[in-house]
């Protein structure tokens, strides 16, 4: 008999009925009696001053029934605790061009939008800053973006970890460069959306396309200055997230003001436009990186420092700039680095919260590093990598737990699976194949608002018709994690996945999870099912044990029956043994939590609370492209990539979420990026922000490999996060080998490639070396 | 401004509605018709995800005044399939991982079931090609190429009866 | 974002079609054919016209004739689609199929039209954006925007600030392909139908594109039959392979005969001015010749300098400007090499 009948075999998402049949409803969809359409007023300056706010005309406005400012919403609100530094409508300043400042709701979406412009909004413009490196620069508290953020530093942290001026001195070969990555955003193809209903009895229940619903619920209660029992959030399907869905975004608390004030049903919904302004996505990053290794290829010592434009708010910026630094650890074995990181503000939409946060132009650059050195050592840039594995069990020096590490196994399995050893330096010129790493956390070992309590909880029921009913808090986004979830009840209660209901991610009834963020579901949501299953796994098999006289110990569940191992003709039916418990308990529940053990937790200096992680899932890479070196243009026709998931409790989810992965990555490494000018974005648009057709998007071969974590549920680790970075220096790898130039800058272009081809050409004319394997150089 | 009354075909049903002449095809659907199916991801027709039939072509239902197609036979998802059932497009992507987040998902099956109306065979080049106008964000378009692969061949077994099978398939069996 | 507020006719003859425009207040009306252009635009509010005159219901606008004696005559309101999958097209006017075909992507093509596409509005990057974000910005020469808040706001050429014109680009595909082929539009207007060349069509003005009155319509394109079985390609520099309008193109159109000496030839770019022009130097260049790098790589120079790119879209006017010699060296050698399908077929049957 397999060891499994449900874990680890393709299963179809639970709501795939709903989505493509088009009847599953998304917050856009929902219609209540009475709804009023509401329309937000952005700032049109990157810094102002606000003089005057007039909404007399608006209010005037038949068809109008509430127009709220800053004075309906004081209270200041941030997803850390430690950057409450928005308010939903600005009161005192502007920060960035679509910046709020008003919002009306209406009848009608041409009414909301005639109100808007009734708005009178007096300005006094200040001088604005769009580079982070300038605004680190300014002296002037009154130019300040937050008078509280001197030189409108966010948060810098300084960290060391073992003895690098040692290590740098024990290096035979040493290379130091600086890296750029463009800003990208998460263009999920669901705009936001947020319907507030205010309710007879005072109460106020938001439908939103979030991520984190108890969040949101909270920040709500703050802001509205109502209880959280009095405000319930749901979440209805959702039409991608990716991280832009993972904090509080203006429109939902500007809906449930609107909603508050008008007594009203109040539905929100941002133009694409919109959706760029509220952003979120991952920061312009300027990367200075040093690394040291022996002539061996062991890696002796590293050196980092992380510049991110973090717009105007703070929003997860200190999180992001922690997991630039914290992440260089935990893929391979660095015995010293040294890490600088600041998180500034300029006057531009706030980042935040992007797949593989925080983790990916750092190593981006750290990959395109270990290619440059492995070429300067002489060495395959595989045999590079294999010589710095860790080998876990683990601590690394800043203190992250690794406790299953399946990059050996992905590094091989990549290798052999594309031809490396037959491609890599042997294609015709024009042609290159590339590699890199990467990894990711399963799931924040410490949550964002620290306390010892459960990280997320599941309650299961089960009915008189042996029914099963699994509560969770957990947020389907699209990943599949209500799939994950009722597989895994399946599997321990040994019924069918059909048998189970999944109520979801709505506050009033589900129990507390955080969120759908840092790839934590499957491994603690996932968890938290196994141990609620088990529970009440434990009260079935004590009710049967007795009807069967055999003992509890002895029995099994599976394919809809519960049968003693030793002799299985002596069973019960599922529905007997619910009967059967029924009788003895008159209910039958169970609870299941979930909180990462405390070795997980990480270490104690400042900044240490991001990063550690029960588990890390692991990814290698290969890409395989041609660059026509007349334009510049690049074409990347296949990546394989090996991803271990500890083990792959849905292959089919598994691999969408792995290939989902790859495509992100290949659309940040060639042509996504977010262009400012003057602190004005430029392509606010699907049509000018290039996410990849079927047409570019290369051939992708995924393989799942299962490291088996002691600690995930049923072995499982993260799976839709960490393939994503590498698949940026992958390219960037290939790139080198097709035409031997290095872009060490995000997006890689066809004008970086051509520009870098004809400077090489420039260098080369003069003496004719004829080197034309030898890279670009960089400068540090 | 003053509505106009529409007569418009959708799923086989006639319809009225009375709207301005300004309200787009997407909008009717959605607000007028209660046919939630289609979705708006972007303003500037770039997404796809708004796609209909008229008239057995794909077409994006953002750019279309609905006050143009009276007269046309519209089909947007929900009239894919008798309700309860499934076309074979949708079981594709149903079981294949066509859909993660679903947001996109009808454009792509509206897509997906005019190529194969026109196309009963065809090659992973033509399905790339088929569907270049239509965004995903979720799955990197292998697991759709799959979904595509799948409903080619469900589309070939379905029963007669269900009215599902391009006719160049009829012929085979 | 909702649409202005307009009403719509939709006429059902060209003579309906016509006498709606007069009727309509100057510069009030707006034809909408497919609606991949101008709906997005009025959602911008690029404008606010009181009309919408929606042309697809004239029948007399659709369809595709060809005669080898009156050359191929294209209705206005055929759709790219039809025009990329017609077997003549794609036999005789090989650069006209390779054109179409790469605009945007498979259903904008489904819904834009000939004629649409021939009448594309010009497109910046600090034009083509919401009323919210242009107001943000105080407009720019093209479309005045006063902002009232800002003090600083004057209205002003963004791409060549300090200049009086308007660099707004010629952005479609189809009109470099049809410039190749000697086309002539057809226009009908309340002094009957006449016959214009397709150059004589463009401005080269992003705020004044078209030689179009407002009472006045687009009927149909005509290929004169000379053209027909001419060797030609297009290329297209684009970011995404579907989906976006071009940063520039290039067409080429020849004819070579057995000595490989060109006979005729016309090379023609779009999207780096405000018009699809023809560069006029390469014919005397090409003619009577036979293909030589040195040539080709003239042809491409002249090229360079028949397009101005400036910064109205996301990729760098040098690096446009580049690619358009690279693009026209290689549609040169193509076509210099290739014999197109037509003359495969004229010369098995010879």
């Amino acid at each position: 008999m397999a060891e499994f009948s449900v874990i680890g075999k393709p299963m179809p998402m639970t709501d795939a009925r709903a989505k493509v049949t088009g009847l599953g409803k998304y917050t856009d969809d929902l219609v209540v009696p009475g709804m009023l359409v509401g329309k937000m007023l952005h700032s049109p300056y990157p810094h102002a001053r606000i003089q005057r706010i007039d909404t007399t005309r608006a209010e005037a406005l038949p068809g109008v029934k509430a127009v709220a400012t800053g004075r309906d919403a004081p209270n200041p609100y941030g997803i850390l605790p430690i950057g409450h530094d928005e308010r939903v409508f600005q009161t005192d300043k502007v920060r960035y061009i679509g910046d709020n400042v008003a919002a009306v709701a209406a009848t009608s979406a041409e009414l909301a939008e005639q109100a808007l412009a009734l708005i009178e909004v007096e300005y006094e413009p200040l001088p604005a800053v769009f580079d982070p490196l300038a605004a680190m620069q300014v002296e002037n508290p009154e130019h300040w973006i937050h008078s509280n953020k001197p030189r409108n530093i966010e948060k810098e942290y300084h960290h060391v970890f073992g003895d690098v001026a040692r290590g740098f001195a024990e290096a035979e070969i040493v290379h130091a460069e600086r890296f750029y990555a463009g800003e990208v955003t998460h263009a999920a193809m669901e705009p936001h959306a947020t319907l507030a209903v205010w309710e007879p009895e005072e109460r106020l229940t938001v439908y939103s396309s979030t991520q984190v619903p108890y969040y949101l619920q909270r920040t709500l209660s703050n802001v509205c200055e109502m209880p959280m029992s009095r405000i319930r959030v749901v979440k209805p399907l959702v039409g991608g997230g990716f991280g832009g869905k993972s904090e509080v975004i203006p429109l939902e608390v500007a809906a449930a003001v609107l909603a508050k004030k008008a007594r009203r049903p109040v539905k929100i919904t941002y133009t694409r436009e919109e959706v760029f302004y509220a952003h979120r996505g991952r920061p312009i990053s300027y990367i200075d990186l040093k690394v040291g290794i022996t002539r061996e290829g062991r890696i002796t010592a590293v050196e980092a420092r992380m510049v991110q434009d973090g717009g105007a708010y703070c929003g997860y910026g200190p999180v992001t700039v922690l997991y630039s630094g914290n992440l260089l650890h935990a893929i391979y074995d660095i015995p010293a680095a040294r890490y600088d990181g600041y998180r500034v503000l300029t006057n531009k939409p706030a980042c935040g919260a992007m797949r593989g946060h925080g983790t990916v132009n750092m190593r981006f650059a750290f990959e395109c590093m270990l290619d440059v050195l492995a070429e300067m050592a002489g060495l395959d840039p595989a045999e590079l990598r294999r010589r710095n594995l860790l080998r876990a069990p683990c601590v690394t020096a800043n203190q992250l737990r690794v406790t299953s590490y399946g990059l050996p196994e992905c590094i091989e399995r990549v290798v052999e699976r594309s031809g490396w050893a037959a491609k890599r330096g042997k294609l015709p010129f024009g042609r290159g194949i590339g590699m890199a790493c990467s990894h990711y956390v399963s799931g924040a070992a410490n949550p964002i608002i620290r306390s010892n309590l459960p990280h997320t909880t599941v309650y299961i029921k089960v009915d008189r018709d042996a029914g099963i009913t699994v509560y969770t808090g957990a947020s389907e986004i699209g990943q599949g994690s209500d799939t994950i979830q009722v597989q895994i009840v399946a599997e321990v209660l040994g019924v069918r996945p059909e048998r189970i209901r999944l109520v979801a991610a709505d506050t009033e009834l589900t129990p507390v999870d955080l969120g759908s963020y840092s790839s934590r579901v499957t491994f603690m949501a996932g968890n938290a099912c196994l141990e609620a299953a088990r529970n009440l796994r434990t009260q079935l098999f004590e009710a049967a044990a007795k009807k069967l006289g055999c003992a509890p110990e002895a029995l099994q569940a599976r394919e809809e029956r519960i049968f003693s191992r030793h002799d299985p003709q002596r069973a019960l039916s599922f529905e007997e043994a619910v009967a059967t418990a029924l009788e003895a308990q008159g209910t039958l529940v169970a609870k299941g939590t979930y909180a990462p053990p405390e070795e997980a937790r990480g270490g104690t200096f400042k900044g240490a609370g991001v990063g550690p992680s029960p588990a890390y899932s692991y990814s290698a890479q290969t890409a395989e492209v041609s660059v026509d070196p007349e334009t510049g243009q690049l074409t990347v026709h296949r990546i394989v990539v090996a991803h271990d998931c500890g083990r792959a409790l849905n292959p089919l989810t598994v691999e969408g979420q792995v290939e989902g992965s790859v495509y992100m990555g290949f659309g940040q490494a060639v042509q996504e990026e977010m262009l400012w000018r003057n602190g004005r974005l430029m392509n606010p648009s699907l049509l000018e922000y290039r996410i990849p057709t079927t047409l570019e998007t290369p051939l992708i071969e995924s393989i799942l490999v299962e490291s088996q974590d002691p600690e995930g549920p049923f072995g499982a680790k993260e799976a839709g996060e960490g393939s994503l970075a590498a698949t940026l220096p992958a390219i960037a790898s290939a790139v080198y080998d097709a035409v031997g130039v290095r872009i060490h800058s995000l997006p890689i272009t066809p004008e970086k490639i051509l520009a870098a081809l004809q400077e090489k050409q420039r260098r080369a004319a003069p003496s004719q070396t004829g080197n034309s394997g030898g890279h670009s150089g960089g400068r540090p | 401004m003053e509505k106009i009354l529409l007569q418009l075909r959708v799923n086989g049903e006639t319809r009225q509605v009375a709207v301005p002449p300004n309200k787009l095809l997407l909008d009717v659907l959605r607000e007028d018709l209660g046919l939630t199916g289609s979705k708006r991801g972007c303003d500037d027709s770039s997404c796809g995800c708004c796609a209909v039939l008229i008239d057995g072509t794909p077409m994006l239902s953002c750019v279309a005044l609905a006050a143009s197609y009276v007269g046309a036979e519209i089909l947007t998802v929900e009239g894919l399939a008798p309700p309860g059932e499934l076309h074979p497009v949708q079981e594709g992507f149903a079981v294949s991982g066509g859909a993660q987040c679903g947001y996109c998902t009808p454009g792509f099956l509206i897509t997906t079931k005019a190529l194969l109306d026109r196309n009963p065979h065809p090659t992973l080049e033509e399905i790339r090609e088929a569907l270049s106008s239509n965004l995903c964000r979720c799955t990197g378009y292998m697991q759709i190429y799959e979904s595509v692969r799948l409903a080619l061949e469900r589309w070939a077994q379905a029963p007669r009866a269900a009215g599902a099978r391009p006719s160049a398939a009829e012929g085979r069996d | 974002m909702t649409l202005p507020a307009f009403s719509l006719v939709r006429p059902q003859t060209v003579a309906e079609a016509l006498r709606v425009l007069q009727e309509a207040a100057p510069g009030q009306a707006k034809i909408v054919a497919g609606g991949t252009d101008l709906i997005p635009n009025l959602q911008m509010k690029l404008y606010a016209p009181q009309l919408v005159v929606d042309i697809k219901g004239i029948v007399a606008l659709r369809g595709i004739e060809w005669s080898p004696r009156q050359g191929l005559q294209i209705g206005a309101l055929t759709t790219l689609a039809e025009l990329e999958h017609a077997p003549v097209v794609r036999e005789q006017f090989p650069v006209l199929a390779e054109a179409v075909a790469a605009v945007a992507g498979p259903l904008q093509r489904n819904m834009g039209t000939i004629g649409g596409n021939l009448c594309l509005e010009t497109r910046c990057l600090w034009y083509n954006q919401s009323e919210f974000w242009r107001r943000a910005l105080g407009g720019c020469l093209k479309l005045p925007m006063p902002n009232p808040h800002a003090a600083l706001s004057r209205t002003i050429c963004h791409v060549a600030p300090g200049g009086k014109f308007c660099w707004a680009v010629w952005s479609g595909d189809s009109a470099p392909a049809l410039l190749t082929l000697d086309a002539e539009v057809e226009i009908a207007g309340p002094r009957g139908r006449v016959r214009r060349p397709l150059r004589d069509f463009y401005k080269n003005d992003g705020m004044d594109r078209i030689a179009l009155g407002p009472d006045e319509l687009l009927t149909a394109v005509h290929v004169p039959a000379h053209a027909a079985g001419r060797r030609g390609t297009y290329r297209k520099l684009r970011i995404r392979n579907s989906i976006d309008y071009p940063l520039a193109g290039v067409a080429v159109t020849m004819e070579v005969d057995r000595e490989g000496i060109c006979r005729a030839a016309r090379v023609a770019i779009a999207a780096v001015n405000p018009a699809p022009l023809l560069v006029p130097q390469a014919e005397t260049l090409l003619v009577g010749k036979k293909a030589s790098p040195e040539l080709i790589e003239e042809v491409a120079r002249a090229t360079t300098r028949t397009g101005k790119p400036l910064t109205t879209s996301v990729s760098t006017p040098e690096y446009r400007r580049e690619m358009l010699r690279v693009f026209t060296r290689r549609a040169l050698q193509t076509c210099w090499h290739n014999p197109g399908r037509a003359e495969h077929e004229h010369n098995s049957g010879d």
